[in-house]
């Protein structure tokens, strides 16, 4: 056999070529009798019809949640989730709060700064490559 | 020279082209042999093509599903001429559905979500989606799950992909070719795909779930995946190996099938619904803007005499290597850099810990170099665009092959 393949997955690269919203559901949780959530209950009622529908490709579920801090809790593509809470918060502060959920990632919050380097993230392998004298076991040579 | 194995090519990157071809052969008409155990789950699976036209009239579909049910529907006549054979006296019992009706799609969020996620045109009806999204195992009636409009997709997505790639990258090796077009389109990357988009698998199929889940029964434990899934060792020897995975059967399906599988009925489902154009920019998005290196494919056993024959085949000059620098030669990590030359031309250039190391790594890079050949992007035309008019054809470049086969 002269020549043969290495099996390989394809990266996605979100945003080269199409784009997709990594929030999938953003649920809204309220209650009716607490006053920590009066701004909460005001936002459902003015502003989050507008809101749904200009974000069509959110999921966007309503609940009451009684006896507890209103929360808006948001579900990404990659499986996590991040919840906010909102209490005693204006209609104002809460739209602030929706626009950080939705444009948000879903990846764990890091530093990008570590230990006084640059951490440096790319698909594309180094031009120069990165020399190991420990070569894998069975080969003589790592081509 | 390069061989094209015909049948390798057109089958070895598609599932059967008839899935009921599966059931046929379970059951030759012309055989003698006699097996007692399959005959009733034959039976049963006659009862269940034979019925689906009255459980269909009995759910009433939707008239929004022209294009996809009209194709369904040409599935359906070819079934009942393989079937007849098998015709016997019906019975009237009725099997409950196991996913949800078609009835439900417009009121999933999920579903209207996805469509918006994915940007779908607005000619491809949420219910369709709901379809794309209905596995084999799950509902076994063709007019009902993904399954005819997988087939389109497959063909579909497996066709731009191979132009775009052979006009592309003329030089490819066939291995590579095959490796490069799995990492595209292979069951794997879909079903990554699958989960990129953020469409979530139901935890055990039922009329109730939401339809904007992907429906589908997962297989039983046991080591059923183990015994057929050779494929899974990193090398790709031949192509045999990557050929795909095995269809939905009653007992259930994997996750990785049913997503390729609901990719590729998205896919179909476009072109049956917005056209061959839609397909083409969903192709284009979806898959082609993946990132893959294609110099990662390569396995070179003997590089070195590949880049002799290939000069000799050529009519170059035998390639000598030299060393162009080197450091640490007593040291415990010396570098050498080494390039592989033909009379005054340098082919490659690789570095190594010893002479031979770079001297052969210099000679993958050579002839990586010679099969990664890429024509100018203006001569780049691709028969898909040619065919739409989009561009004038021109006379794309065909190598005459590998260097050792």
């Amino acid at each position: 056999m002269p020549l043969a393949a290495i099996r390989a997955v394809s990266k996605g690269q979100n945003g080269i070529g199409a784009f997709v919203l990594q929030c999938k559901r953003l649920d809204f949780h309220y209650c009716d009798w607490a006053g920590s959530s009066r701004g909460m209950n005001e936002y459902l009622r003015t502003h989050l019809a507008r809101f749904a529908a200009s974000n069509p490709s959110i999921e966007v579920t309503v609940s009451p949640k009684p006896r507890q801090h209103p929360v808006i809790k948001g579900v990404y593509v990659n499986g996590r989730e991040k919840a906010i809470c909102v209490r005693n918060m204006t209609p104002a502060e809460i739209i602030n709060k929706v626009q950080l959920l939705k444009t948000d990632s879903g990846e764990k919050m890091k530093k990008s700064h570590r230990a006084g380097r640059n951490m440096v993230t790319s698909i594309n392998e180094s031009v120069r490559g990165v020399w190991d004298p420990f070569h894998r076991t069975g080969e003589r040579f790592k081509i | 020279m390069k061989r094209v194995p015909l049948d390798r090519w057109v089958v070895q990157l598609q599932p059967p082209r008839n899935p009921r071809l599966g059931l046929v052969q379970q059951r030759c008409p012309y055989s003698h042999e006699t097996r007692a155990a399959p005959r009733r789950e034959l039976q049963e699976r006659r009862y269940r093509v034979e019925h689906q036209w009255q459980c269909q009239r009995r759910s009433a579909a939707t008239s929004k599903r022209k294009a996809s049910s009209a194709a369904a529907a040409q599935v359906q006549e070819r079934d009942d001429g393989i079937f007849s054979n098998y015709r016997q006296e019906e019975t009237d019992e009725t099997r409950p559905l196991n996913s949800p009706s078609p009835k439900q799609a417009l009121r999933s969020a999920k579903l209207s979500a996805l469509h918006a996620r994915l940007s779908l045109p607005s000619k491809l009806p949420i219910q369709t989606l709901a379809r794309c999204l209905v596995d084999g195992s799950v509902d076994p009636r063709p007019g009902y799950n993904n399954e005819p409009l997988a087939l389109i997709g497959q063909d579909l997505l497996g066709y731009y992909t191979a132009e775009w790639l052979l006009c592309r990258y003329p030089r490819l090796p066939m291995p590579i070719l095959f490796a490069a077009q799995y990492a595209y389109v292979g069951s794997q990357t879909l079903a990554a795909m699958r989960a990129e988009w953020g469409v979530e698998v139901v935890a055990a199929p039922g009329p109730e779930v939401d339809p904007g889940l992907l429906q589908l029964k997962r297989l039983p434990a046991g080591n059923a995946m183990a015994e057929n899934d050779q494929m899974r060792s990193p090398l790709v020897l031949n192509s045999t190996s990557l050929s795909h995975s095995s269809r939905p059967t009653e007992d259930g399906s994997s996750v990785e099938a049913a997503s390729a599988s609901f990719i590729r009925a998205l896919a179909g489902a476009l072109y049956l619904h917005a056209g061959q154009e839609s397909v083409k920019a969903f192709h284009q998005n979806h898959v082609l803007s993946r990132h893959l290196p294609l110099h990662t494919l390569f396995h070179f056993t003997h590089p070195t005499r590949d880049v002799s024959r290939l000069c000799a085949r050529e009519g170059f000059e035998p390639p000598v290597a030299r060393l162009i620098s080197e450091t640490g030669r007593l040291s415990r990590s010396p570098v050498f850099v080494v390039g592989v030359y033909s009379g005054d031309d340098k082919l490659g250039e690789g570095a190594g810990s010893s002479l031979n190391e770079g001297r052969v790594r210099a000679a993958a890079s050579a002839l990586r170099s010679w099969y990664l050949y890429s024509p100018v992007e203006d001569d780049v035309v691709l028969p898909s665009e040619a065919a739409t008019k989009k561009k004038q054809w021109k006379p794309q470049m065909i190598d005459i092959g590998e260097v050792v086969t």
